[in-house]
């Protein structure tokens, strides 16, 4: 063999290397939280190391049980109602203030558009107590409104950041011509930039419902009330329950999961850029 | 269609003075063309017409109303940009009758005039593409067409030909200039090419440093330049242009440059005191049979266009080129006898033309 080919060969083998350790890492525990979900309990009992999955024994108690006898179609809901707001909240105001920084010239603009991130230095441990308290003497802690207000807080710097690098890409001339051609600003915004971002909007949308949907450090401090739960505070108020129960933790688990995975399955094709292309020259 | 004013419009980016003192009248249905280098204003004082760019100071009037204090979208202006800035999301149709469409124009009336464009532009077999889909030619006959379809009363152009190729460059030039005659529209047209400016201006604006130098015809400009930047900047190649004094003492003038001198024959000339900037465009130089009043130089370089030759010589210590035809067949060191065209002679005293 000529030294290209030892080469050629060696990277093939260290890139099938890499790849299986990553799918490994990422898959497996993937795997066998599905597959523990779906498992009779006696099975699980009788067999805990068996990662096996047998198909005609599927068993999907687990779910129902989770969903109807622990009330998880309660945390489902609140999730998706503290993810949702929070992402059409985030991505509205990323928007104004991303497209404020950087096409409006206004005073403290560099300042504004440097600063965003500042606010990101400070880990939410530091603050969940601080907060806690704060929230406690107003009478706001137990309550999902107050979630998105702090989940807001948490996405909004990183939102406008990412959308401010987008709107920079953008061709200033294209603004131009909305404007000649009978926009206002919020015209412009509306019918060209917002358009023209759908890539942009997407991950930011999609980043800010993963941070929301997934965040357990302040749900878990700032709600009490079973009712108001979220879903990862409710799988640790599953897991920490006295009957415990691996089966029922897992199907929890997975309903956590899955719509984070199928909504990024979903929205993988618009994050794909190349939107503006052909509104310039070449 | 309409008639534009600016009255002594300023700008200035920071300290830069961008635009000053700027005056301007672009009559009704005239083709005006903003002529100057990079850096010149020119783009600048396109975008204040627009309204994209606030002046600091100064009046524009459109049909003699003032519209300082319009918005872009109110001002009724099209503008075609050098990038195109076509909307990528859009169709070519939805390109074309977007600012109908934001005026609230009916939407049968806005199908029948994206048609009658894209008609006049021979796009109509575009419209249901997207930008991306078209060629660069096509692309800018689309930006143009978006400016025509709303029929406002002025058209701002910011350098539309420079992103085609050569050829496709001239072929929309004349287009362009047709097109002009058909709708009599008013047209202010930015660029920095001289051919373009020559070709399609009814009147050329030349521009430096934020300042008109010389306003006119192209004819006038190039016959009569103002300054010895105007005198440079248009022509190519660029007109043979000496520092040095022009002396009364036989019975002719006589220019005296650097290392060579020059009888003026009966020019009539009032006398100048110190440094005179004397000016001749290269086809102003005739090759001749030596003779008493002839200018022995030697030939140092020859660039051949195809359609003529370009001969470069040395007068004195300074640099001449002249215009020969294109069966002209000298040689690099040959010497050959030059005449001058005396009644050509441009002189500038301070920069500034001397009649």
């Amino acid at each position: 063999m000529s030294r290209e080919q030892i080469e050629h060969t060696i990277i093939r083998v260290l890139r099938i290397v890499g790849i299986l350790f990553f799918v490994l890492m990422v898959a497996f525990p993937f795997y066998w939280m599905i597959a523990s979900s779906l498992r009779p309990l006696e099975e699980i009992l009788m067999n805990p190391a068996n990662l096996g999955l047998d198909f005609r024994k599927i068993d999907l108690s687990a779910y129902y049980n989770v969903l109807f006898d622990h009330g998880f179609v309660r945390y489902i809901l609140n999730s998706l109602y503290v993810s949702i707001i929070t992402v059409a909240l985030s991505v509205a105001l990323a928007t104004v203030g991303g497209y404020a920084v950087t096409r409006l010239r206004f005073r403290g603009q560099s300042f504004m558009s440097y600063s965003i991130l500042i606010i990101y230095m400070f880990p939410a441990i530091v603050l969940v107590i601080p907060l806690y308290v704060i929230f406690s003497h107003m009478g706001l802690r137990d309550s999902v409104n107050v979630l998105i207000l702090v989940y807001l807080a948490q996405t909004l710097p990183v939102a406008l950041y990412m959308l401010r690098s987008y709107f920079k890409t953008l061709p200033l001339e294209i603004e131009n011509a909305g404007l000649i051609d009978g926009c206002t600003r919020f015209g412009v915004i509306w019918r060209i930039i917002i358009p023209l971002s759908a890539p942009a909007l997407a991950s930011v949308g999609l980043y800010t419902f993963m941070i929301a949907w997934n965040e357990f450090l302040f749900a878990f401090m700032f709600l009490d009330t079973p009712d108001k739960f979220t879903l990862s505070r409710g799988v640790v108020q599953l897991a920490g329950s006295v009957h415990l129960s691996k089966q029922l933790v897992m199907a929890a688990s997975v309903l956590v999961t899955l719509p984070i995975l199928f909504l990024f399955l979903f929205f993988e094709r618009y994050l794909a850029r190349g939107m503006t292309s052909g509104a310039m020259k070449g | 269609m309409a008639s534009l004013t600016l009255k002594d419009v300023g700008k200035k980016f920071g300290k830069t003075a961008a635009l000053s003192g700027v005056d301007l009248h672009v009559e009704d249905g005239e083709f005006c063309v903003l002529l100057g280098p990079s850096g010149c204003g020119k783009s600048t004082l396109l975008n204040v017409i627009a309204g994209l760019v606030p002046q600091d100071k100064g009046i524009i009037e459109l049909d003699g109303h003032s519209i300082d204090r319009l918005a872009p979208r109110d001002r009724d202006v099209a503008m075609v940009f050098q990038s195109y800035a076509l909307y990528p999301h859009m169709t070519v149709a939805k390109n074309l009758g977007f600012g109908l469409r934001m005026r609230g124009v009916p939407k049968a009336t806005i199908r029948k005039k994206v048609l009658d464009t894209a008609s006049l532009l021979g796009i109509d077999g575009l419209l249901n593409r997207k930008p991306r889909e078209l060629s660069g030619g096509q692309r800018q006959r689309v930006a143009m067409g978006r400016a025509l379809t709303r029929r406002p009363k002025l058209f701002l152009l910011d350098e539309p030909l420079s992103n085609l190729d050569a050829r496709l460059r001239s072929n929309v030039r004349l287009e362009l200039k047709q097109l002009h005659t058909r709708l009599k529209t008013t047209i202010v047209y930015v660029t920095h090419d001289q051919v373009e400016a020559m070709t399609l201006g009814e009147k050329v604006v030349v521009m430096r440093d934020g300042e008109v130098r010389q306003t006119g015809r192209p004819e006038t400009i190039y016959s009569f330049p103002a300054d010895t930047f105007v005198a440079t900047f248009i022509g190519s190649p660029e007109m043979n242009l000496y520092r040095g004094m022009i002396l009364h003492n036989g019975e002719h003038p006589v220019f005296q440059g650097r290392g060579f001198h020059m009888d003026m024959g009966d020019l009539q000339l009032n006398p100048v005191d110190g440094e005179v900037d004397l000016g001749f465009r290269p086809e102003d130089v005739k090759i001749v049979e030596a003779g008493a009043e002839t200018l022995p130089v030697k030939v140092e370089m020859i660039s051949d266009v195809g359609s003529e030759k370009y001969i470069h010589t040395q007068i004195g210590r300074e640099h001449l080129t002249l215009r020969a035809p294109k069966d002209a067949s000298f040689r690099p060191g040959e010497i050959i006898n030059l005449t001058i065209d005396l009644t050509r002679l441009h002189i500038f005293k301070g920069g500034v033309r001397m009649d």
